[in-house]
């Protein structure tokens, strides 16, 4: 697998035209795609988070539909459909800094039929530019910085080289070489083990432009090994396909002739989602297949290695139990008048948005921790109602740029409250008037979200110390307001040493949300010892339905 | 000109306004679990407060007859009163204006019906406003209801919705009130509609904004501090009152544990105001 020298010679001649873009973003969704799960691994905090692999991922989908049939042979126009693309489909922090950067390039980009190298370089100062201007307070150590050092990159390539084939092939090596940099200048990522994932898939969607243009394979991972601590399978769920009904997940100790690519290869026959981890020598497959293919790896496995454990699920079964799960909620929206205030929140979990309708919420977007909404589905949740005057509460501080992406793009009147958790966005839920002025009630609202502090509780996904916490994997973790406080052995022991670290004994009224994988009885077991030990305080239980986090808890 | 002031018992004027204004107070009626009691007798605020939460059936509420009103108008005019005003609960929450008004049709035109578009004292400190300047003639105290009814400012925090989603006497639809955890919703009464302001969840909070719509009032001609059975909240508000902002408080300020037939709506705990800008 070498580079094409006779491709790109060819590639070199061929001016960069709106199909040559076309190509080049299709390359760049590929590749990340493939990576995806490489990128979703790189979580700072070993909670199951916004996964900005598949964040990216989709906001590149978006933008890949936008172009995907047109026959644009204008590159600046074809780069104006991408930008348009990742602008309505993006998710997450990453995604709609992703699709700045897209905005960025393609306004430099506007008024060229063909991008030559200046263009090209132009171009991704711009990107720079704009996704830099597009958030509030820069944080170096991310994708922004490296979109920064690309952009360097290439502006130093243009006093060498004059073809934007060559600019980009300096320009991958700059971005690897910003990605592993990235944990020294955000030490968090440090403290962590990873490098930024955000920097990490803007690295892949150059990489895959390179890889396309060299002629290298765009469909296969490299073989990477990860952690086993880092292993989510969560993950994997989501993108169950047509036909893949079993999960399998086999644990083996490799024999002698083990060679990763060609186990790589092997299992790619087979099927589909395909992560590999290791950890002191024993080996941890997973991957999604169809019915009759479910015994396969399993055999293949034995003949290569000693398999110490095998779990096997029905992840039809599954995606039912949670389609029932999801179904059964009817619920009764406000009906907004059209001089009224709309609110409009994102929700993580089924018992939560019956809450928040409560409230009187004119719209719900479903979203949370491991799917963020896209800023067309945030749009197209107010787009119809009858007002003008919109609030959002995204509820999650990884949707809050996604949201105020949404107010940009749309004619109405829109302020983003930013709430980053269900309980900011409960307490800002309650100073809303309906029939206030748009800006005032925005800013009560806003104000309402420091009344209350936050707790989560989740079992940690790999083994880490954060803030100055140890925590092994499989251990409960609790976050006070986004910062890890706690790790403990049990859910009980989670929440007590929360409402400690939270100093409830000083507060009015704990509420316990619990989630779905949770059951009522369990959840009042514990709410039971918490009334024990806060005697002076108000306990509420409510079912919040919420994925990944046992407990959300508010203390105010 | 004599002017005789008739108003009714959810105006919470205590005992010793209503005996230096010469007042005629109705009082309004509150049925407890069938037995029927006037406002003010047979069963006392505070022990009223402690059993509302067990009561088996909400108590509810009903106005005083025709008659009743009649009477009190014949009895002011026969005793030498030229006119009378007849102040009352707002005309949109009760129907004690419009009793009022039948009753007064058949005094051709010597008595003035006032729907005070308010609750408790925000009709209590519009009847003072009206007796203080009785002796200037009709117009004078219809001027002077009229200007305290445009400074006038009435809020309360509420300790649970529970009362006023079983009361069926809130007009309009609070959103608050299907609310699904529990929440303590603040109303404003402003011209005759119990308005949701916002809702909060602790009685830190509560008091909290309380005290900066408070602040919003500017310097203060009269004011009430009012309270569902809970003298010792009230106090601590006065308290705070008394440390943060005393330059702009008047003189006297009531203290007043509301009314039943109110507080049947409300609940228990609920700590209000009724205040006049200067």
């Amino acid at each position: 697998m070498g580079i094409d020298t006779v491709r790109v010679e060819k590639l070199r001649d061929k001016p960069l035209d709106g199909q040559a873009v076309k190509r080049l973003v299709e390359a760049g969704l590929l590749w990340l795609k493939t990576n995806q799960q490489t990128v979703n691994s790189l979580n700072v905090f070993p909670v199951p988070d916004g996964d900005t692999g598949t964040n990216m991922m989709l906001t590149m989908t978006s933008a890949w539909n936008e172009i995907k049939d047109s026959g644009e042979k204008h590159a600046g126009k074809m780069v104006a459909m991408v930008a348009k693309g990742a602008l309505m489909g993006a998710r997450g922090n990453s995604g709609v800094i992703l699709s700045q950067l897209w905005r960025g390039f393609a306004r430099a980009t506007q008024d060229s039929a063909i991008i030559d190298a200046d263009v090209f370089v132009r171009g991704l100062m711009e990107a720079r530019d704009t996704a830099y201007k597009g958030v509030v307070k820069p944080v170096e150590g991310t994708i922004l910085t490296v979109a920064k050092d690309t952009a360097t990159a290439a502006e130093a390539a243009l006093s060498e080289v004059d073809d934007p084939i060559d600019v980009l092939a300096r320009c991958v090596p700059a971005a690897d070489a910003s990605v592993n940099q990235t944990p020294e200048l955000l030490p968090i990522l440090k403290q962590a083990g990873v490098v930024d994932s955000g920097g990490k898939g803007l690295f892949f969607i150059l990489e895959g432009m390179l890889r396309y243009i060299y002629g290298e394979p765009l469909d296969t991972p490299l073989a990477t090994i990860q952690p086993l601590s880092s292993l989510n399978f969560d993950n994997a769920m989501q993108g169950v396909e047509e036909g893949q009904d079993y999960e399998v997940v086999v644990d083996f100790f490799p024999g002698q002739k083990f060679e990763l690519q060609k186990f790589y290869g092997k299992l790619e026959e087979m099927g589909t989602s395909i992560q590999v981890g290791e950890g002191d020598g024993m080996y941890r497959m997973h991957i999604h297949v169809p019915l009759d293919k479910r015994y396969e790896p399993i055999d293949y496995i034995m003949g290569i290695g000693t398999i110490t454990k095998v779990a096997m699920e029905n992840l039809t079964a599954q995606m039912d139990e949670i389609d029932a799960k999801t179904k059964n909620t009817k619920l009764e929206l406000a009906n907004v008048e059209p001089n009224q205030i709309a609110v409009v929140v994102v929700s993580p979990g089924p018992g939560l948005s019956r809450i928040f309708a409560s409230l009187g919420v004119a719209a719900i977007v479903e979203g949370g921790q491991t799917m963020n909404p896209s800023t067309q589905e945030i749009l197209a949740a107010f787009e119809n109602l009858p007002t003008e005057k919109i609030i959002v509460l995204p509820n999650n501080k990884n949707i809050i740029l996604a949201a105020n992406q949404a107010k940009d793009v749309t004619v109405k009147k829109v302020e983003v409250v930013p709430s980053k958790t269900v309980p900011q966005g409960l307490a800002a839920m309650l100073a809303h008037n309906p029939d206030g002025e748009l800006a005032s009630v925005s800013e009560k609202m806003t104000k309402a979200l420091g009344e209350v502090k936050t707790g989560e509780i989740t079992v940690a996904t790999r083994t880490v110390e954060i803030d100055g916490v140890n925590v092994k994997e499989g251990e409960v973790i609790a976050l006070l307001d986004g910062k890890l406080v706690v790790s403990s052995k049990s859910i009980e022991d989670g929440v007590m040493a929360f409402l400690k670290k939270a100093k409830a004994e000083e507060h009015e009224l704990i509420t316990l949300y619990y989630g779905e994988d949770f059951s009522q009885s369990d959840a009042n077991r514990i709410v039971d010892v918490v009334r024990a030990a806060y005697p002076g305080q108000e306990i509420e239980l409510q079912d919040g339905g919420q994925p990944h986090y046992q407990f959300i808890i508010s203390v105010e | 000109m004599k002017l005789g002031i008739v108003t009714d018992s959810t105006c919470d004027l205590p005992q010793a306004l209503v005996k230096q204004h010469q007042l005629e107070v109705v009082p309004s009626i509150l049925i407890i679990e069938g037995q029927e009691y006037l406002d003010g007798s047979g069963i006392s605020r505070d022990e009223f407060y402690n059993r509302l939460p067990d009561f088996k059936t909400p108590p509810t509420t009903a106005a005083p007859s025709i008659g009743e009103f009649a009477r009190r108008y014949q009895k002011l005019l026969d005793a030498g009163c030229d006119h009378v005003i007849s102040i009352h609960a707002a005309g949109q929450l009760t129907s004690m204006v419009n009793i009022a008004q039948q009753a007064a049709k058949e005094f051709s035109n010597r008595v003035t019906v006032i729907d005070s578009r308010s609750l408790s004292l925000g009709v209590g400190f519009q009847v003072l406003a009206a007796a203080e300047s009785a002796e200037d003639g009709l117009e004078a105290a219809l001027a002077a209801i009229e200007s305290t009814r445009k400074r006038l400012r009435v809020f309360a925090a509420l300790d649970t919705v529970e009362y006023l989603r079983r009361s069926g006497r809130v007009p309009g639809t609070l959103a608050f009130l299907g609310s699904l955890l529990s929440i303590k919703p603040i109303v404003e009464l402003a011209d005759g509609e119990v308005k949701a302001i916002r809702a909060v969840r602790t009685t830190k909070q509560a008091n909290t904004r309380m005290m900066s719509f408070m602040r919003q009032g500017g310097n203060l001609e009269r004011l009430a501090i009012l309270h569902t059975g809970t003298e010792a909240r009230a106090r601590e508000f006065l308290n705070q009152l008394m440390n943060e902002m005393s330059q702009s408080l008047p003189r006297d300020i009531l203290m007043v544990n509301v009314t039943t037939v109110i507080g049947t709506h409300v609940g228990p705990n609920g700590l209000g105001f009724a205040a006049v800008k200067k």
